[in-house]
C-alpha cells in the first residue's frame, strides 16, 4: 500500500502554498480548513467513478432500473468533480493539463468519461458501463500514482491555443477511441456467444448487436473527427514553428484515420459486423504503436517531457 | 369444511392446475362482470371488501366476510355464501364448483396471492403478464369502492413482491418457451424487432404461430413465401405480403429474420442461395430461424459470417437450459415471499381487536405519565395529597376517553368494518406496529 500512503501523504501534509495552487482558488474551495488540492480532487473523483462502476456491475447484474440511475449520477458527479480537479491543476501549470504525463493521464480519463456520457445521452444504454468506466478509472489511477508534487513550467515554446487545441483533441480522440475499442471487443464477445449458443447472464445483459454497433459507430465517429481535427492543428502548428508539416507521425495518423474511416463506411466495400469489429482493433493497435514506437522512436516531437 | 372460523380474510378459486378448461371459461369474469359481482357481493353483505382476478388461467376470488357472514349474526360458512353467490351469478351447479376449486383463509390465502404475483403459480413458471393483471384487478375492485385497508394493503404488498421477485432474483429473466427463446435470440441481434424485414417460408400451423407472435411484437413489415400462394395469401389477410414460392431467393437478401417452417424433405435455403443473399446484405446481419423437420436451411449457413443460424432442437436446448436456471431460482423467490408474507401477517394481525386497544390504551397512558404527571411532579406549589387527587382524575379521564372507540371497535359486528375502525384508530393517533409486544 506504499502508493496509497504516498497519495494520502500529500493531500494531508502539503500546505497549500508548496502545492502550487494559487491562493484565490484555495479560497474558493476550502472545505473544514482542508485544501482540496487537485490531488484530493482527484482521488475524490475516482472514489465516485468506483461506486459508479460498482452500480453499473450491479445494474447489469440485477437489472434494476435504480441502480443504473445511480450509476449514471456517481459518474455525473465525479466527471465534475474530476473537472475541478483538472481544472486546478490547469490553474497551477496555468496551461490545459499536458504538461507532464501524471497529467495527461489523468485528462485522457476525463475524456474517457465525456465519451462515454455522450454515448449514454445518445443511445440510453447503460450496460456497456462495467466495461467502460475502468478505463476512466485505471488512468486517474494511474495519474494519481504518478502525480508530482512539483508542477512542471510549461515549455513557452509549446504554449498558445494552437498548441493547446490540439493536444485537447488528441486526447479527445484516443479517449473515444480506446472506448471503441472496447465496444468493438464486446461485438466479438456478443457474436460468439450467439453462435456458440454460449447464452449466459452476460448474454442476457449485453445489448443487442446493432446496439453494439451503433455505440461503437458513435464513438469512432468522435474518435477520428477529434483526431482529425487534431491532425490539421498540429500541421498548422508546425508550419508555424518549423517550417515544415512533416513529421513522421502524420503519415500514421493518416492511416489510422483511413481504418476508422473504413468502420464507418463498411457497407462501400460490403463488410460488416465481425469485420468491422476486428478492423476496429487493428486500428486501435495502430494507434497503440503510434502513440509510444512512434513517438519514442521515430519521431522526437511527441514525447512527454 | 368450516375453515373459515378464525381470519375474515379468504379467497375461492379454480385454476388450471385443478379445473378443467370448460369450467374455467364458464367461471371467468370479463370488467364489466368484475365490477356487477363485486358490487351485489357487498350489497349483499357477503363481503366486505373484494377482488377478483380473472384470466384464462385463473378465478379467484379474494375477500373480507361482509356484515352478513359474521359469527353473531349468522352461521353460513362464509366460503359457502360465497361459491352459492358465484354459481348462482353464472348459472353453474354448486356441485361442480366445489369439486374443482380450492379455498384459504387467512395467512394461506395471503401467502397464494404472493405466490401468484411472483409468477410461482403460472403455468409459464415466472412469467411477466400476471402481475400487470393483478394489478389490473385491484384497479377495477378500486374503481367500484370494494377494496378498502386490508384488500388494499394486500394488494399493494403483492405487487411490491412480484416486483421484487422478478428484480431480485432470476426466476423470470430466460424464456422457457421456444417462441420466447427465438424473440429473445432475435432481439439480442436486432434490438427493436419492428421496423426489422421478417421473412416467413411456409404457411402452416407453426408459420401462424409465428408469424401472429410477430405481429403481436409489433412487427410491420412481414413476407409470406409458400409453395401454395393460396394458404399464404389466407395468412396475410389483414397483414403482411403473400408472395409466390420462386420470389424467395430475390426477397431473402432485403429480410432481417427469416423464419422456415416447411415441411420440405430437402432444405429450401441451400448454402449457396443463403452465401448470395450474405454477400447482397454487405455486413448486415442475418437471423435465421429454422423451424423445419427436417431441416429447412442448410446447417452450414451457421458458418457464414454475420448469419445466425438456429434450429428447432438449439431453441429446444436453449429452453430447457433455461428452464432448470429458473428451478434455482425458486429458493430465493421464496425467501422474499416468506419475509413479505410475514409483514404483512404482523400489520394484519395488529388489526384485531385486541392489539390495538391495547396499543391505544398504551398510547394514552405514555401521554399521561410523561407529559402531565412529569409536569405534576413540578407544581410544589400543591400539596401531595391534591396532586394524588389530580393525578386519579386524570387517569379516570383517560379511561373515559378511551371507552368509546374501544367499544366502537370491539362491539362492531361486521368484521371488514371493524378492521376498518382498526385501522383508521391505528392511523388516527399513530399505533405503529412494534408498539404492541
Amino acid at each position: 500500500m506504499r502508493w496509497y500512503a504516498g497519495v494520502a501523504r500529500r493531500t494531508r501534509v502539503s500546505p497549500p502554498h508548496r502545492s502550487g495552487v494559487p491562493a484565490k482558488l484555495g479560497g474558493v474551495l476550502r472545505y473544514d480548513g482542508l485544501m482540496m488540492g487537485p490531488v484530493s480532487l482527484g482521488v475524490t473523483a475516482l472514489i465516485l467513478y468506483a461506486a459508479a462502476e460498482a452500480f453499473s456491475i450491479m445494474h447489469l447484474r440485477s437489472n434494476e432500473p435504480a441502480q443504473g440511475s445511480t450509476a449514471t449520477v456517481f459518474l455525473l458527479v465525479g466527471f465534475l468533480v474530476h473537472l475541478v480537479a483538472l481544472q486546478s491543476g490547469a490553474l497551477a501549470a496555468k496551461s490545459v493539463p499536458y504538461g507532464d504525463l501524471s497529467a495527461s493521464m489523468s485528462f485522457f480519463a476525463w475524456m474517457v468519461a465525456a465519451t462515454y456520457g455522450i454515448l449514454l445521452l445518445r443511445h440510453r444504454e447503460g450496460s456497456t458501463g462495467p466495461f467502460l468506466i475502468p478505463i476512466s478509472i485505471l488512468f486517474l489511477g494511474a495519474s494519481l500514482l504518478t502525480h508530482q508534487e512539483h508542477v512542471a513550467v510549461a515549455n513557452p515554446k509549446l504554449s498558445g491555443p494552437l498548441f493547446a487545441f490540439h493536444v485537447t483533441m488528441a486526447i479527445l480522440g484516443y479517449a473515444a477511441l480506446s472506448l471503441s475499442f472496447v465496444l468493438a471487443q464486446l461485438y466479438l464477445i456478443q457474436n460468439r456467444q450467439l453462435r456458440r449458443r454460449n447464452l449466459g447472464l452476460l448474454f442476457s445483459r449485453l445489448p443487442a448487436l446493432d446496439v453494439l454497433s451503433r455505440l461503437h459507430r458513435t464513438s469512432v465517429a468522435i474518435g477520428v473527427t477529434a483526431l482529425t481535427v487534431a491532425s490539421v492543428l498540429g500541421l498548422i502548428w508546425a508550419k508555424q514553428h518549423w517550417g515544415t508539416y512533416w513529421d513522421p507521425k502524420v503519415l500514421f495518423t493518416f492511416l489510422i484515420i483511413a481504418i476508422y474511416l473504413i468502420t464507418l463506411f463498411p457497407g462501400k466495400i460490403g463488410w460488416g459486423g465481425k469485420r468491422v469489429a476486428f478492423l476496429s482493433m487493428v486500428g486501435f493497435m495502430l494507434l497503440m504503436f503510434s502513440y509510444t514506437i512512434v513517438n519514442l522512436f521515430i519521431t522526437q516531437e511527441h514525447v512527454f517531457r | 369444511m368450516s375453515s373459515s372460523v378464525g381470519s375474515p380474510l379468504l379467497l375461492l378459486g379454480w385454476d388450471y392446475r385443478r379445473t378443467p378448461v370448460e369450467l374455467r371459461e364458464r367461471l371467468a369474469f370479463p370488467p364489466d362482470k368484475v365490477r356487477e359481482a363485486l358490487s351485489a357481493m357487498q350489497r349483499e353483505g357477503l363481503l366486505a371488501e373484494g377482488v377478483i382476478i380473472s384470466t384464462c388461467n385463473r378465478s379467484e376470488i379474494y375477500g373480507v366476510t361482509g356484515a352478513a357472514l359474521s359469527g353473531a349474526l349468522s352461521d353460513r360458512d362464509p366460503f359457502d355464501a360465497v361459491t352459492d353467490f358465484i354459481a348462482r351469478f353464472h348459472g353453474i351447479p354448486r356441485s361442480e364448483m366445489d369439486a374443482s376449486g380450492y379455498r384459504f383463509s387467512g395467512g394461506e390465502a395471503v401467502r397464494h396471492l404472493l405466490r401468484v404475483a411472483a409468477g410461482l403459480e403460472s403455468m409459464a413458471f415466472g412469467e411477466d403478464q400476471i402481475i400487470g393483471q393483478v394489478r389490473e384487478a385491484f384497479r377495477l375492485a378500486s374503481g367500484v369502492g370494494a377494496t378498502r385497508s386490508v384488500l388494499h394493503r394486500l394488494f399493494q404488498k403483492a405487487l411490491e413482491t412480484g416486483k421484487r421477485v422478478r428484480s431480485e432474483t432470476g426466476l423470470n429473466t430466460r424464456p422457457t418457451s421456444m417462441p420466447g427463446v427465438a424473440i429473445e435470440l432475435a432481439q439480442k441481434i436486432y434490438e427493436d424487432l419492428t421496423p426489422r424485414n421478417f421473412l416467413i417460408l411456409g404457411a402452416g400451423e407453426t408459420a401462424a404461430i409465428f408469424f401472429d407472435l410477430l405481429l403481436a411484437r409489433g412487427a410491420k413489415n412481414i413476407e409470406v413465401v409458400n409453395r401454395t400462394l393460396a394458404r399464404s395469401q389466407e395468412l396475410c389477410r389483414r397483414e403482411g405480403r403473400a408472395l409466390p414460392w420462386d420470389e424467395l431467393a430475390t426477397r431473402l437478401p432485403h429480410a432481417d429474420i427469416v423464419v422456415s417452417a416447411t415441411s420440405s424433405a430437402t432444405p429450401v435455403i441451400p448454402l449457396e442461395t443463403a452465401r448470395q443473399a450474405m454477400a447482397l446484405r454487405r455486413g448486415k446481419p442475418l437471423f435465421f430461424l429454422d423451424l423445419g423437420v427436417p431441416r429447412n436451411v442448410d446447417p452450414r449457413v451457421a458458418e457464414l459470417d454475420n448469419a445466425f443460424l438456429y434450429a428447432v432442437d438449439d431453441l429446444q436446448e436453449i429452453a430447457e437450459r433455461n428452464r432448470q436456471e429458473r428451478q434455482k431460482e425458486i429458493g430465493p423467490a421464496l425467501e422474499i415471499l416468506e419475509e413479505e408474507l410475514q409483514e404483512f401477517l404482523s400489520w394484519f394481525g395488529s388489526l384485531a381487536v385486541v392489539p390495538t386497544v391495547t396499543s391505544l390504551r398504551k398510547k394514552f397512558e405514555g401521554i399521561r405519565e410523561s407529559d402531565f404527571d412529569r409536569q405534576l411532579e413540578k407544581m410544589t406549589h400543591i400539596s401531595e395529597g391534591d396532586r394524588e387527587k389530580i393525578r386519579l382524575m386524570a387517569q379516570s379521564m383517560v379511561r373515559s376517553l378511551l371507552r368509546h372507540p374501544t367499544e366502537a371497535i370491539k362491539d362492531e359486528p361486521d368484521p371488514g368494518r371493524r378492521l376498518d375502525r382498526a385501522e383508521a384508530v391505528r392511523h388516527l393517533f399513530d399505533l405503529d406496529l412494534d408498539s404492541k409486544e
